[in-house]
């Protein structure tokens, strides 16, 4: 063992930060091992977090989450690794490698405060999930307030399309958010961050982006281009206002020379300017700016525009030098010579290339660049009345549209048709409409001179042939065709070359076939070293942008070349999912795109005016929401500038985390079904029909209504609301044949709250069965019904009309009478089912489990929290569909379970707090600091904080108070701490929520700042003023401010108390020998804990002894056996047989149970350090039904018997009648059994099994079978069990009737459906009986002093988050005697009650409270008032000091000694009469 | 012995009015599922999703699926199979496509006519005038739906059809089916 036990790490991995996850990790680290917990979204909380409230105590959800997500995420033995997945876990139980992929955040955790600023400033608006698409959030955002880390984070999906169809890289979807904020400085900062020449590109570029488009797909792309244009404009025409650019640093010593001054040139320049060289520009022209000015015709692009865009690079010190040609007198090795250490040849491609028939020389020819190029720089070519223009291309239009201006009847002739047009479609269509023809499929063949004059162009017309090398149909002349195109001028347009020639004879820059310069792909440099090459020079004639492009990465290239290699900068590498698709879906109302307004075709050709004129303000505005965010976060960096934190790491990347741990705590929890599937109900049509979840964030104060109900069409309140049960769930065809479990009762509760917040509506639940079969959930439903008028209806919905008018929804049920029925509903709640997480498969692929075939973990029916790996435990509902109680307690057991594997390793990862050294504050006058909180609305939306928080620092001996929105966040306690510091607090007091829950916290707080954690005061404004108050928000405020002085003239007289931590003993008591006690008891033992097991009866087994099979076809007797013979083998289990507790005293930690046995005189006592209550319950003994009277009459654990024992008796049966609900769901007992649908289910198939000409007829109110338990009743109908329904007021008649001789035994039961009474003669009739608590439960109760409930089963402290402790500290509570409850409940129950008991038994001391009593002897009169008073028996009388002591282990600081004292020698520390005092006097100033 | 067990008085009340299991035939429902279309007639749970949502049961409140499924499981059989309800079915599928436990019973109703049948509730022939009148009330719906939209030649359908005279002979002459 010792060996082993060195091998095993004492380190555990959580996967899934939901309530199961929390509590699993809280557990594990209270039990000595270090957490990790491994999180899928950004922050801890799960589902949880987005409810409402919980059933049936209606606790607010969040309020009882939120100080154990604190807790986990502050406690130093839990690493908290959000935005995390575990990819692979390798090794085996005792030692696992873990692989965990942490996706980027893009926000740095340790600098993120929580401020919120960043998602103020984001553009960029998302449906937000934790409001179930109900609201929105922005792109940078935090799922919920409370969320721990309490840190933003950034959801990016793959860059948007339109930004990876730019060439040059500029991040569209980020500049169009930056408009659409009217951001447009920031937008032109992030246009130019990739392409110097907005106004230019937002005028003439062929914005690839805009084909790309996402929302294309709805309607039309976005006018991306339109609005660059505007932005540019916008500074244009406000230049003043806007700074000039700071000239770029000069970091290098190297100098590059750029030859041409066209768009890639510059590009260049001005990218090598940001890295810091100094750029000299090469100009053969006397202009700037190469094609961009010679080429493109002015109507297109105004001089002015580019002459602005060309001035503004060289105010960043680029220099242009004009009429400098490289070439004849500037050879490039003059330049290399000058100090240049880098060449980079941008000239263009100016050359045009000629068509090579007769005619070609006369003067009435003109090339098309050349010709573009003449007006361009004069503005006056003499050209004929008749043009004929040559090519399809831009040129080609160009020069057409050109020659329009100049006056001319311009054709344009090309040999293709105008599908194959090169050129950009709207050119062809504004040259259409400024009059310029077309002649498709011609070609000329020969221009006709006479002497120098052009006289015609003899053109052939051509077909399209087969498809050529550039996927266009090859044109192919038409014999006999020929005709003369009457012209007097030709422009030829048919493309262009680099003109080479200034590189000179012996040059090692080489050219390719098609004339142009030859460059390495991966440099871009050509032959010669440190020459490089790009723009239309080496790609031939291309596009503005694709220049800019070349430019840009030129410049990165020749940066590289110079500083001799560097890595490439990180790219955003993120894996796109679902929420794309989510993206498209939400946003499908069609808004077509913003018009261009432009000059009129007849306007145009008069001059050169730019014909396009730019969108407005509103028109840009307009057309930048038309944007689908498709990339989810833009990039625009907005968050980055305000973050003052500069927590903001856009550059993040992934990481691969790799753990070693020894045990692993599956909690991924489950997923809500998606009732889109579910077309006839209308969901994601009808805007009415909402999911619970939905429903559940309505309700919440903190959701998208702010808890009014009202429905999302027209946001008025709803007069009636259908609740549908059964969505997703108990459906034979979608994949959801199981029970959803829990739907029922959520149901239920959310039809109370919506009837609390709104008294007029009119809920009705539609539904099969009412589930309500958890502890007290009937009394929940019978109060529903009773006390709140909720209706429920036995009917499935067939389908949900809407009446489009008022939005109003029609749904198709069946009556109380059976009939068909429409009935009108102004809301409806679709009650989605439960269903294992979509990556369930992933999760069990990663972790090397298997799944069921409904996807959850796959456990097996005696180990409901192990997976098929060892090592490897589940809880909550990736194990099945569950409730909270259930989730947490096999969260409490998986921890249990993982803590007995690794006992052996424990403490040895763990590390130990340590605090700042306490400060002194005696003899310093009191310094309070007050905290007041809003809760988000809970309190400020009633209660007007910032006027409490004035009030408060008016106080005496207050010398700081703040507000905060949440004053239990984690940024929060930072802050706290720093303003102890700041400003010497002395007291601290917090005005906010229930001291019950958030206390501690703010305690631990200040004892973390160096103060005595006694030295706070806590005022509840929420519950006993926002919420009590909330419709006199005046009088609400006052009171809270009368609250305030009151804690703060208490805190002015706290004193620091310390607690005294007392040693413990180290064993366990577990009281009762069944299945939970045994399993419990080996739990502890095998967490090396001595134990020692108590059973009254002689041998051990309880109830299930009495068990012979299961549904799922185990045998109980076997696993019985093999357990008794653990716990009797087991070095450390103790059993005590025959014993019964007749004693109990002492505390947590120091227990000592009193036994007695048979034949003994004494009392046996025992020394223990936790104790756990596993006394099982009975059977209800039935006293109707004929039962004790007539033998053929049974209960169905008597049937089983039967059924077990041997065939005989039940051969001459023919007919079984079950009854169910023997003993339960009624007037004292007003509880479900739990058990007895499935027993009867298990018994009727067994019968059934022997059998199958019997007729088993069960007669049943709901049929429980919960779960997965669901497909055994179906199993069952499908074997021809015949289940009729009956109600509560018309239960079955059993009879013995004489007939014939014979006494005939009859059961009469209505059927509902038909109508009509059915008499069943019966040869066997099983009575379903229910769980009885055990009479000596009370006694048991009052020893331990512990509660019952009403019907007298032990009452756990907490419903949902404490399910198996009691609220004595060190005392458990599990199995049957906590509520009825099947075998594998037990079996979870019991190893979270041995995980909890853990909890207390693996420290080495047990750590006292500081609020106790003491007694001041000088005082005492020795009248033994409080002896007699105490409850906790803390208070003796010691007869040999005479004196009265006060165990102050024992002590609970209840009081009620320092009330009853008569003189006032008794005090409750932190309650002291003087603080009490002057409390009351402030609350009466 | 509490309030609801055998006590004498109970007795008598019962008597008059029940059903007894003994006069029904637990075996129908097994007989059902053995028909093709019936298989998975012993799954129902009640839901009564298929009477929500039948056309027929909006007509005739007495045509109601969930309580045909029923009398089916508890053993009803002559009063089933000699009923007039296993005819008004239309045939519609709606039921079918919503019932979550996938009970089919569209096709139920072609097993029960079938049983019908065979076992001498109606003629053959009777079943063949059923499918003769389906056809001729899509007939006839059609030519009115196209009388009902303006334009569409409605008028000329409906005198040219002769759906509806062809209709009434066939139930001219159905009477004599069911009573041979």
């Amino acid at each position: 063992m010792a060996e082993a036990a060195k091998e095993k790490v004492g380190a555990v991995l959580v996967v899934g930060g939901g309530i199961a996850g929390v509590q699993a990790s809280l557990d594990l680290a209270e039990s000595g091992y270090y957490v990790h917990l491994v999180e899928r979204s950004a922050g801890i909380g799960g589902t949880m977090a987005q409810l409402d409230k919980t059933f049936p105590t209606n606790d607010c959800s969040m309020c009882i989450l939120s100080p154990k997500l604190v807790e986990c995420g502050r406690h130093l033995n839990i690493e908290v690794i959000t935005c995390a997945e575990v990819t692979a876990v390798e090794g085996r139980a005792g030692d696992f490698r873990v692989t965990v992929r942490r996706r980027a955040r893009y926000v740095d955790l340790d600098k993120c405060t929580g401020c919120g600023e960043c998602a103020e400033a984001c553009p960029v608006a998302m449906p937000n999930l934790f409001e179930e698409a109900l609201a929105a959030r922005k792109a940078i955002s935090r799922p919920f307030p409370q969320v721990y880390p309490n840190c933003f984070a950034i959801e990016k999906m793959r860059r948007g399309r339109c930004g990876v169809a730019c060439p040059a890289g500029v991040n569209v979807q980020g500049y169009v958010a930056l408009i659409r904020e009217r951001r447009y400085a920031e937008a032109l900062a992030l246009i130019r961050e990739n392409n110097p020449f907005p106004s230019v590109c937002g005028r003439v570029c062929h914005h690839p982006c805009e084909q790309e488009c996402r929302r294309g797909e709805i309607d039309e792309p976005v006018a991306i281009a339109a609005l660059k244009r505007f932005v540019a404009d916008w500074e244009r025409a406000d230049a003043a206002e806007h700074e000039p650019p700071p000239p770029f640093e000069i970091t290098r010593a190297e100098q590059v020379a750029i030859v041409g001054s066209g768009p890639a040139g510059l590009t260049a320049a001005y990218c090598l300017g940001k890295c810091g060289y100094a750029t000299t520009v090469f100009e053969a022209l006397p202009v700037a700016g190469g094609m961009l000015r010679v080429g493109i015709p002015e109507y297109r692009l105004p001089r002015a525009v580019l002459d602005a865009e060309i001035e503004r690079l060289t105010r960043f010190g680029i220099r242009i030098r004009l009429n400098t040609p490289v070439g004849r007198d500037l050879s490039i090795g003059q330049l290399k010579s000058a100090g240049f250490s880098a060449v980079y040849l941008a000239v263009g491609a100016h050359s045009d290339l000629k068509l090579g028939i007769p005619g070609e020389s006369l003067p009435a020819v003109l090339d098309g660049v050349t010709f573009l190029r003449e007006v361009n720089l004069a503005h006056s070519v003499q050209i004929g009345k008749k043009v004929a223009v040559i090519g399809g291309g831009n040129v080609a239009v160009d020069a057409a549209r050109t020659a329009r201006r100049l006056g001319a009847d311009v054709t344009i002739l090309y040999r293709r048709s105008r599908t194959e047009m090169p050129a950009i479609e709207e050119e062809i269509e504004a040259a259409e409409d400024e009059g310029v023809k077309f002649l498709f499929l011609t070609a000329p063949t020969a221009f006709k001179g006479e002497g120098t004059r052009l006289v015609g162009v003899a053109c052939t017309r051509m077909t399209l042939g087969e498809f050529d090398a550039s996927g266009r149909r090859r044109p192919v002349p038409v014999a006999g065709s020929e005709f003369t195109f009457d012209a007097d001028t030709v422009i030829a347009a048919i493309g262009q070359t680099p003109d080479a020639s200034f590189l000179g004879e012996g040059s090692a820059v080489t050219l390719s076939r098609r004339g142009m310069i030859e460059v390495d792909p991966e440099t871009v440099m050509t032959n010669e070293a440190g020459v490089f090459a790009g723009g239309d020079a080496v790609s031939g004639p291309a596009s503005v942008i694709e220049a800019i492009a070349a430019g840009k990465e030129a410049a990165h290239k020749i940066d590289r070349y110079l500083r001799n290699e560097r890595p490439e900068p990180a790219v955003r590498e993120t894996e796109a999912d679902a929420l794309e698709e989510r993206v498209l879906s939400y946003a499908s109302e069609r808004r077509p795109r913003q018009a261009m307004p432009e000059l009129s075709g007849e306007k145009r050709i008069a001059d050169f005016s730019e014909v396009k004129l730019g969108f407005d303000e509103e028109a840009a505005l307009a057309e930048a929401t038309r944007c689908l965010d498709c990339g989810v976060c833009s990039e625009c960096r907005l968050c980055e500038t305000v973050c003052e934190a500069d927590a903001i790491v856009h550059s993040m990347v992934d990481d691969v985390i790799e753990l070693n741990v020894g045990a692993v705590v599956l909690a991924p929890g489950f997923d809500e079904f998606a009732p889109g599937e579910k077309y006839n109900y209308g969901f994601g049509r009808f805007p009415n029909v909402v999911t619970s979840i939905q429903f559940e964030r309505i309700l919440s104060a903190s959701g998208p209504y702010a808890g009014h109900v009202v429905r999302p069409s027209d946001r008025k309140p709803p007069r009636n609301i259908a609740f549908l049960q059964c969505v997703g769930s108990r459906e034979a065809n979608g994949g959801h044949a199981y029970c959803s479990s829990v739907c029922c009762t959520y149901a239920i509760k959310e039809a109370i709250i919506a009837k609390e917040h709104l008294s007029t509506v009119e809920p009705t639940v539609f539904l099969i069965d009412l589930r309500t079969y958890g502890k007290d959930f009937d009394k929940y439903a019978e109060r529903a019904r009773n006390e709140y008028g909720i209706e429920f209806l036995r009917s499935g919905v067939s389908e949900i009309l809407e009446d489009p008018h008022t939005h109003d929804l029609l749904v198709r049920h069946v009556g109380e009478d059976g009939l068909a029925k429409l009935s009108r509903f102004d809301m409806v709640v679709l009650s989605v089912g439960l269903e294992a997480p979509q990556r369930a498969e992933q999760i069990a692929r990663a972790l090397g489990i298997r799944l069921n075939r409904h996807r959850f973990a796959l456990t097996k029916e005696f180990a409901p929290l192990e997976t098929s790996r060892d090592g490897v435990y589940v809880c909550g509902a990736f194990g099945g569909p569950k409730d909270i109680p259930q989730t947490v307690a096999d969260a409490c057991g998986a921890a249990g379970s993982a803590s007995a594997l690794l006992a052996c390793a424990r403490h040895s990862r763990t590390r130990i707090k340590e605090y700042p050294p306490e400060r002194d504050v005696s003899g310093e006058e009191p310094r309070v600091g007050v905290f007041v909180c809003h809760c988000g609305i809970n309190i400020g939306g009633v209660v007007d904080v910032p006027a409490v928080k004035e009030f408060a620092s008016t106080l005496d001996a207050v010398v700081f108070a703040d507000e905060n929105l949440y004053t239990c966040s984690q940024d929060t306690q930072e802050t706290i701490k720093r303003f102890i510091a700041e400003h010497g607090l002395n007291r601290v007091v917090v005005a906010s929520c229930s001291p019950r829950t958030h206390e501690p916290l703010f305690r631990e707080t200040i004892r973390e700042a160096g103060l005595n954690p006694y030295l706070f005061e806590m005022t509840n404004i929420r519950d006993q003023c926002s919420w009590v108050h909330r419709d006199a928000p005046e009088a609400a405020t006052e009171k809270a401010k009368d609250l305030v002085r009151m804690a703060v003239a208490k805190a002015r007289l706290l004193e620091p108390l310390h607690p005294r931590s007392l040693e413990l003993t180290r064993a366990a008591v577990v009281i009762g020998g069944g299945v939970s006690g045994m399993v419990a008891a080996l739990a502890l033992a095998d967490q090396g804990f001595p134990v020692h097991l108590i059973e009254k009866e002689g041998e051990l087994g309880g109830n299930v002894r009495r068990l012979r099979y299961l549904l799922g076809g185990g045998d109980p007797s076997i696993y019985l056996k093999d357990l008794v013979a653990r716990v009797q083998g087991h070095d450390l289990i103790t059993v005590h047989t025959e014993a019964t507790v007749v004693d109990f005293s002492g505390f947590v930690g120091n227990f000592e149970i009193g036994l007695m046995k048979p034949g003994k005189t004494y009392i046996e006592t025992i020394k223990h350090g936790a104790a756990i209550v596993a006394t099982g319950a009975q059977e209800y003994g039935p006293q109707e039904y004929l039962y004790g009277s007539d033998r053929r009459v049974v209960t169905a654990l008597e049937l089983e018997e039967r059924l077990a024992r041997d065939n005989g008796p039940l051969n001459s049966v023919q007919n079984v009648v079950m009854i169910q609900c023997v003993g339960s769901r009624d007037l004292d007992y007003m509880y479900c059994s739990r058990n007895c649908c499935s027993h009867a289910v298990k018994n009727a198939l067994k019968l059934k099994q022997k059998a199958p000409e019997m007729n088993v007829y069960v007669l049943y109110r709901d049929i429980r079978t919960y779960g997965f338990l669901e497909e055994y009743y179906r199993k069952a109908r499908e074997i021809g069990v015949i289940f009729i329904r009956y109600e509560a007021d018309r239960k079955p008649i059993v009879e013995a009737v004489s007939r014939n001789g014979s006494r005939e035994l009859r059961v009469t039961v209505k059927d509902e459906v038909i109508g009509a009474n059915f008499a069943i003669k019966a040869d066997l009739v099983a009575l379903s009986t229910g769980v009885r608590p055990l009479a000596e439960n009370r006694g048991l109760a009052q020893l331990l002093k512990v509660p019952l409930n009403d019907e007298g089963f032990f009452l756990e402290a907490h419903m949902k988050l404490r399910p198996v402790d009691f609220a004595t500290d060190g005392v458990f509570v599990c199995g049957l005697a906590h509520a009825p409850k099947s075998l594998d409940e037990s079996i979870a129950q019991a190893k979270a009650a041995a995980g909890r008991a853990g909890t207390i038994l693996a420290k080495d001391k047990v750590a006292g409270e500081g609020m106790v009593s003491e007694v001041d002897r000088d005082l005492c009169s020795l009248c033994c008032t409080c002896v007699g008073m105490c409850p906790y028996e803390a208070i003796t009388y010691d007869y040999n000091e005479k004196r009265i002591e006060v165990n102050e282990a024992l002590c609970k600081g209840c009081g009620t000694c320092a009330a009853a004292c008569p003189s006032g020698a008794m005090t409750a520390r932190h309650f002291s009469d003087a603080q009490l005092f002057a409390q009351i006097e402030a609350a009466l100033v | 012995m509490g309030e609801v067990g055998a006590v004498e008085q109970s007795q008598a009340k019962t008597d008059e009015t029940s059903i007894s299991t003994s006069d029904l035939d637990p075996k129908f429902k097994y007989e059902v599922a053995e028909e093709p279309g019936g298989e998975n007639i012993k799954v129902c749970f009640s839901c009564g999703i298929c009477t929500a949502g039948c056309p027929v049961s909006e007509i005739d409140p007495d045509y109601n699926p969930r309580r045909i499924v029923r009398m089916i499981l508890l053993g009803m059989r002559e009063q089933v199979l000699s009923s007039d309800f296993i005819w008004l079915c239309t045939l519609c599928y709606t039921c079918y496509a919503r019932c979550p436990q996938n009970v089919k019973f569209t096709d139920v109703m072609g097993a029960l006519r079938n049983m019908a049948v065979r076992e001498g509730h109606v003629h053959a022939s009777f079943l063949e005038r059923v499918e003769q009148i389906d056809h001729l009330a899509q007939q006839l719906r059609h030519d009115l739906l196209l009388k009902a939209l303006p334009g569409k030649g409605g008028e000329e359908a409906l005198s040219r059809s002769d759906s509806r005279e062809a209709l009434e002979r066939l139930l001219d002459g159905e009477k004599d089916c069911v009573d041979g």
